[in-house]
C-alpha cells in the first residue's frame, strides 16, 4: 500500500474517533427560568443499585417542587431540573462528568454521586470549579479533612453509624459488656468499625474482637468462628448488604449466639428481610432514617416521614429506605439555602449552605466548618416479627427494643 | 514500510496527534482536559505493557500493580510529607516501580505463556490486598489527596510522561534492546543460543514498562484527588491498556496511543448515547476487536495484500 | 479448638471450589483456553436456581441438572460459533475474548435482574449439627457431597465413554485425533459446553450459601486458577485435590495470618506454586 493511502486511511480513522467524542447530544442548556442541577450517578457498575436509589430520591424532590409551584428565588419563580450522567461506579469518571456538567452543560449546582470514593473525587473537582455540591451518600472522613469549602454532606458521618446501637445497649438490662466488631476493608466500613470501637472503650465496654475482611469476600467462616470463640454480648458489623446477609446466615449455621446483632448496612433494606425471612428477626441496624422516624420538618416540603414514605411508595412502588431519603434531603439543603440566599450565585449559595440550620423529615440539616452534618444523630432500627421498627433514640422511637436476642436453637 | 517500530507514516501521523494534544490546556475546558489526560494516561500504560507484552511476547496481566504503586508513592508523599511536587512524585514512583519489577521479575519471568499471565494477575491482586492492610498507606480506606491549585500541571505532566514513554519505546525498538526483545518473542531458546541472555532482557523490558506505568500512576493520584486500593489497582487500568495496544497494533510505537484514542472515543460516545447499556457495547467492542484485528490496526495497514492476508491469518486461527 | 472448626470449614468450602475448578480445568487442560467468562457462567447457574426457586419453589438441589444442561447448551454454542474461530490464536486473543464475553454476560444479567442482591433461603437454611466443639451446617455438608458426586461422575465419564476418550485423545494430539475421524470442532464445543455446564452446576450449589448479584462470579475465576494450579491441570482428581487444599489453606490463612489478608494468602500460594512446582500436586510434567 502506498504511503499516502496509509496516511489517509489512518487519518480518517483517527478523525472519526475524535468526531465521535465531540458529537454528543446537545446538552440541556440551563434557560432563564430553570435551575439545573447536575449529578454523576452510578447507573452501571458495582454501585448501580444504590445509584438508582439515589436518583429516585433526587427525582422525587424535583417532581414535588415542580408540582408545587417551583422554587421562589429573589422574587422570581423557577422550575427545577436535574441532568444525570452515568459515572459507571468509577471515581475518575465521576470527576470527569462533574467537570463536564459544569463546563459543558453549564449546570447551576452539583448533587453528589454515590459512594465515598466517587464523592471524594467529585469534591476535589467542585472545589476547583467553585460550584457547591451537596451529597447524601459519601460519608468518609478523609473527604472533609482536606479543607474543601464547596462540599457538604447531609448524612451523619461514618463513625456514628453503629454508635447508636451501643448507646441504646447501655440502657438495657442486663447491660451487655463485651463487643465483637467485624468490618469490610474499605473507606467507609473501617471508619464505622473504628467509631464503634472507640465509643465502646470510652463507655466501659470491652472490645474483644476487631478485625477486617476483604471488601469483596465470599467467605466469612474464619471470622465467624473466631467471633463465636469470644462469646461476645454484642456482635457488630460495618460493611455492605452482601456481607450482612452472609454473616447473618453463617452466624446461624455455626450457631453463634449473642445478645445483640447489629449491622451498619442491611436491616434497613427490604432485601435483607425478604432473603432471610425469620432469620432476620431481632437484628439491629444503625440508620440515618426510617419511615417511622418522628421528625417534624419545616414548611416547603413534606414534613412527616410517614407521609414521605407513603407518597414515595405510591410513585415508585417500593417503601423508601435511607438512601432515598438522604438523597432527597441533599436536595432540600440546596432548596432552603438557595431560597435563603435569594440568588443563584454559587458563592452566595455556598455561604448559605454553610449557615444552614433547618429541620426536615430526615432530621436536622446543619453543617460544621468542614461540611459534615455532625448534628444529625443516628437512629437504631430493629427487625421485630418481620417489621422494621425504630427503637432508639427515645424521642423518635416507635417500639421498645426487644432484648436479649434468644439463641438460634430457642427460636 | 513497517518493521520494528511499525508503519512509518502512521508513526509520523501519531506523533503529530501527540503534539496537538499538548495544546488541550489552552482550551480552558475541564472536561476536555480530563478526557485528554485520561487518553495520555492509558496510552502510557499501554506503552508500558507493549514493551513486555508486545515486543517481548510475555503477556502480562498485572502491570496495573506498578501503576498502583506509583499512585501510592505520590499519595504517601502528600499524606506524610505534604509533598505536592510532581517531579519528586514521578521520580520516586519510577524508582519504586523499577525496584518492584526487578525483584518480582526474577522469579516470575521464569514462567511462560499462560503461567506467566496468571502469575502477573495474581501478583496484582495480591498487591492490592496487601496494600489494603497497610495502615501507613491508608489501608482499605485510602487517602484523599489534595490536588495542586495549578491543576493543568497534571495534564502537562501526563503529556510529558506519555511523550517520554513513546520516545523511549522508539529509541529502544531501534536499539540492541529492541532486537533482543523481539528475538526473545520469536524464539527464546534460539535467542539464548545466539548470545542474548533472556532473563536479563526480560527483566529490563518489564522494569522499563513498570517505570512508565508508575510514572503515570504518580501523576494520576494528585489529579484524581483520591486514592484507595480499588482505585489504584482498578481492573480497567489493567485490561484497557492491553485492548488498546491490541487495537492499535502490538509491538509498534504508535499503536498504544492510537488504540487509546480510539477506545476512549468509543467509550465516551457510547455512554452518552446509551447510558444503560454502554458497558455491554464495550464488551462487544472488545470481542469484535479481538476476533477481527488480532494484531491491531497498524499491522492491518501494513500487510501486503491487505485484507486478504488478514483473512488468511484469521483462517489459520480457527478449528 | 478453633483448629478443627477451621479445618471443617475449609473442607466444606473446598467442595464448592472443586466443582468451580473442574470445568475451568477441563477447558484449560484440553483446549489450552483460559476462560475468563467462567465466573459469568457460574453466575448464570446461580440465577437459574434463583428463578426456579422464586417462581416455582424448585429446591436448588433439584436445579443442579437443569443448570448444567442450560449452561452446557449455552457454552457449546459460544464455542462452536465464536471461540472456535480463534482457538489457535495466541493466548492474548482468547484471554481478551473471554474477558469481553464476561463483560457482555454480566451486563445483560444486570439489565435483566438489576443490581439488587438476591438470595435463596430454603426451609433448611442454617440447619446444623455439632460434633463436639465443631458445628457443621447441613447445607454445606450436602453441597460437599454433591460436589464429590459430580467429580466422580465426570471422572468415570471421561475415562470410559467414547466421547470422553475422544476428548482425551484430542488433548494429546489434535492432528492425530482429527486423522482418526474425531470431529474436532464439535468436540471442542463439547468440552467448552461441559466446562460451562459444570460452572452452572457450581453456580447452583453456590446459590445455596451465597448471595446473588450479577458480578458474583468474578472472584471465583481466581479461585479456579489457584485450584487448577495447585492441584494440577486437566484432570478431575487435580481439580478436586486443588479445591480441597485451597479451601483448607484459605481457612487457616484467614484465621492465623489475618482475615484482612485471606485472599492475598491464596494469591501468594498461587505464586509460590507457580514458581516452585508449576505442575501442581497431581499434575504430570508435560513435554
Amino acid at each position: 500500500m502506498g504511503c499516502i493511502r496509509v496516511g489517509a486511511l489512518f487519518a480518517l480513522i483517527v478523525a472519526g474517533a475524535l468526531a465521535l467524542t465531540t458529537a454528543v447530544p446537545a446538552p440541556a442548556r440551563a434557560d432563564d427560568s430553570t435551575i439545573v442541577f447536575g449529578a454523576a450517578l452510578a447507573a452501571t457498575g458495582s454501585n448501580a443499585r444504590e445509584g438508582a436509589l439515589t436518583k429516585a430520591g433526587y427525582d422525587f424532590w424535583k417532581d414535588y417542587v415542580n408540582a408545587h409551584g417551583g422554587m421562589k428565588v429573589g422574587g422570581k419563580t423557577y422550575k427545577v431540573d436535574i441532568k444525570y450522567y452515568d459515572d459507571e461506579s468509577n471515581p475518575q469518571t465521576a470527576a470527569r462528568l462533574v467537570e463536564r456538567l459544569v463546563s459543558e452543560d453549564h449546570v447551576n449546582f452539583i448533587l453528589g454521586p454515590y459512594g465515598s470514593a466517587n464523592s471524594a473525587t467529585a469534591a476535589a473537582a467542585v472545589e476547583r470549579l467553585k460550584v457547591p455540591m451537596v451529597e447524601g451518600n459519601g460519608a468518609a472522613a478523609s473527604i472533609f479533612s482536606q479543607g474543601y469549602k464547596y462540599t457538604f454532606a447531609v448524612l451523619a458521618p461514618g463513625f456514628k453509624y453503629l454508635q447508636g446501637i451501643l448507646e441504646m445497649a447501655r440502657t438495657l438490662k442486663p447491660a451487655p459488656k463485651t463487643v465483637a466488631i467485624s468490618t469490610a476493608n474499605d473507606t467507609f466500613s473501617v471508619e464505622v468499625g473504628q467509631g464503634a470501637a472507640d465509643y465502646a472503650t470510652a463507655h466501659g465496654m470491652q472490645v474483644v474482637y476487631q478485625n477486617k475482611y476483604p471488601a469483596d469476600t465470599t467467605d466469612v467462616s474464619a471470622i465467624v468462628s473466631a467471633i463465636k470463640a469470644t462469646n461476645a454480648d454484642i456482635v457488630l458489623n460495618g460493611g455492605h448488604l452482601d456481607e450482612a446477609l452472609l454473616l447473618q446466615r453463617t452466624f446461624k449455621e455455626q450457631d453463634v449466639n449473642a445478645k445483640i446483632f447489629g449491622y451498619s448496612v442491611g436491616p434497613d433494606t427490604p432485601d435483607f428481610r425478604k432473603t432471610l425471612g425469620k432469620d432476620a428477626d431481632w437484628v439491629f441496624g444503625g440508620t440515618q432514617w426510617s419511615p417511622t422516624a418522628k421528625y417534624q420538618g419545616a414548611p416547603g416540603f413534606i414534613g412527616d416521614s410517614k407521609v414521605y414514605a407513603a407518597q414515595f411508595q405510591k410513585k415508585y412502588g417500593y417503601i423508601p429506605e435511607y438512601h432515598n431519603a438522604e438523597s432527597t434531603a441533599a436536595c432540600l439543603a440546596f432548596m432552603y439555602a438557595i431560597e435563603k440566599a435569594g440568588t443563584l450565585d454559587p458563592q452566595k449559595v455556598r455561604d448559605a449552605l454553610q449557615n444552614l440550620d433547618v429541620v426536615t423529615f430526615y432530621g436536622i440539616l446543619k453543617f460544621d466548618s468542614r461540611g459534615i452534618n455532625v448534628y444529625k444523630p443516628m437512629a437504631v432500627n430493629q427487625i421485630q416479627h418481620g417489621q422494621l421498627m425504630t427503637v432508639w433514640p427515645l424521642g423518635v422511637q416507635n417500639a421498645k427494643p426487644m432484648y436479649p436476642t434468644p439463641a438460634w436453637s430457642a427460636r | 514500510m513497517g518493521g520494528i517500530t511499525g508503519n512509518a507514516t502512521a508513526l509520523r501521523v501519531t506523533v503529530g496527534i501527540l503534539v496537538l494534544l499538548a495544546f488541550v490546556p489552552l482550551l480552558h475546558n475541564g472536561y476536555y482536559e480530563n478526557l485528554g489526560r485520561s487518553v495520555l494516561m492509558f496510552a502510557t500504560l499501554s506503552l508500558g505493557w507493549n514493551l513486555i507484552g508486545g515486543y517481548t511476547g510475555y503477556v502480562s496481566f498485572g502491570n496495573v500493580a506498578f501503576f498502583g504503586l506509583g499512585a501510592y508513592t505520590s499519595a504517601a508523599l502528600w499524606q506524610h510529607w505534604h509533598q505536592q511536587s510532581l517531579l519528586v512524585a514521578v521520580l520516586c514512583a519510577i524508582v519504586v516501580g523499577v525496584v518492584f519489577a526487578a525483584v518480582l521479575g526474577l522469579p516470575i519471568l521464569r514462567l511462560r505463556g499462560h503461567y506467566f499471565a496468571i502469575a502477573t494477575l495474581g501478583m496484582a491482586l495480591a498487591l492490592q490486598e496487601i496494600v489494603a492492610n497497610i495502615d501507613w498507606l491508608g489501608a482499605g480506606a485510602g487517602y484523599a489527596v489534595r490536588p495542586l491549585d495549578a491543576y493543568s500541571s497534571y495534564y502537562v505532566a501526563m503529556w510529558i510522561v506519555c511523550a517520554g514513554s513513546m520516545l523511549a519505546t522508539y529509541l529502544i525498538a531501534r536499539s540492541k534492546l529492541g532486537y533482543a526483545f523481539v528475538a526473545i518473542r520469536e524464539n527464546e531458546e534460539a535467542a539464548a543460543v545466539l548470545g542474548v541472555d533472556p532473563t536479563r532482557y526480560k527483566v529490563i523490558a518489564w522494569a522499563i514498562g513498570a517505570a512508565m506505568a508508575a510514572a503515570a500512576g504518580a501523576v494520576f493520584a494528585g489529579a484524581n484527588g483520591f486514592i484507595d486500593p480499588p482505585t489504584a489497582f482498578a481492573t480497567d487500568s489493567n485490561v484497557f491498556p492491553i485492548v488498546m495496544a491490541l487495537l492499535g497494533g502490538v509491538g509498534t510505537v504508535a499503536g498504544p496511543l492510537i488504540g487509546a484514542i480510539i477506545l476512549t472515543a468509543i467509550n465516551e460516545s457510547l455512554w452518552s448515547r446509551f447510558p444503560q447499556i454502554h458497558t455491554l457495547f464495550f464488551g462487544a467492542v472488545i470481542v469484535l476487536v479481538v476476533v477481527f484485528l488480532p494484531r491491531g490496526l497498524l499491522w492491518l495497514l501494513d500487510t501486503r495484500g491487505g485484507w486478504r492476508a488478514v483473512a488468511a491469518t484469521l483462517g489459520a486461527y480457527r478449528v | 479448638m478453633l483448629f478443627w472448626q477451621d479445618l471443617v470449614n475449609g473442607i466444606l468450602v473446598g467442595g464448592i471450589f472443586a466443582v468451580v475448578a473442574l470445568g475451568f480445568s477441563l477447558v484449560w487442560g484440553i483446549m489450552n483456553i483460559i476462560n475468563l467468562a467462567h465466573g459469568a457462567f457460574i453466575m448464570m447457574g446461580a440465577y437459574t436456581a434463583y428463578v426456579l426457586f422464586a417462581t416455582w419453589h424448585v429446591d436448588p438441589f433439584l436445579s443442579i441438572p437443569i443448570g448444567f444442561v442450560l449452561l452446557y447448551a449455552f457454552g457449546y454454542c459460544i464455542q462452536r460459533f465464536v471461540i472456535n474461530y480463534v482457538v489457535r490464536a495466541p493466548l492474548l486473543t482468547t484471554f481478551l475474548l473471554t474477558f469481553g464475553l464476561s463483560l457482555l454476560i454480566v451486563n445483560v444479567a444486570l439489565l435483566i435482574f438489576h443490581g439488587d442482591t438476591k438470595g435463596i433461603t430454603t426451609s433448611y437454611s442454617g440447619a446444623n449439627f455439632s460434633i463436639g466443639a465443631v458445628t457443621v451446617g447441613w447445607t454445606k455438608l450436602w453441597t460437599l457431597l454433591v460436589a464429590l458426586a459430580i467429580t466422580a461422575i465426570m471422572h468415570v465419564w471421561l475415562s470410559s465413554s467414547r466421547t470422553g476418550r475422544a476428548i482425551r485423545a484430542m488433548a494429546l494430539d489434535i492432528d492425530a485425533a482429527q486423522l482418526t475421524g474425531v470431529r474436532v470442532s464439535h468436540l471442542y464445543a463439547v468440552v467448552f459446553g461441559l466446562g460451562a455446564g459444570l460452572a452452572g452446576a457450581a453456580g447452583v450449589l453456590i446459590s445455596l450459601s451465597y448471595s446473588l448479584q450479577p458480578s458474583m462470579g468474578d472472584p471465583f475465576v481466581i479461585t479456579a486458577f489457584v485450584c487448577c494450579v495447585l492441584g494440577g491441570l486437566g484432570t478431575v482428581q487435580g481439580a478436586l485435590v486443588g479445591g480441597l487444599v485451597y479451601g483448607v489453606l484459605e481457612s487457616f490463612g484467614a484465621q492465623y495470618i489475618g482475615t484482612g489478608l485471606q485472599d492475598a494468602v491464596a494469591l501468594v500460594v498461587l505464586l509460590l506454586v507457580l514458581i516452585v512446582r508449576p505442575r501442581g500436586i497431581l499434575g504430570k510434567v508435560t513435554a
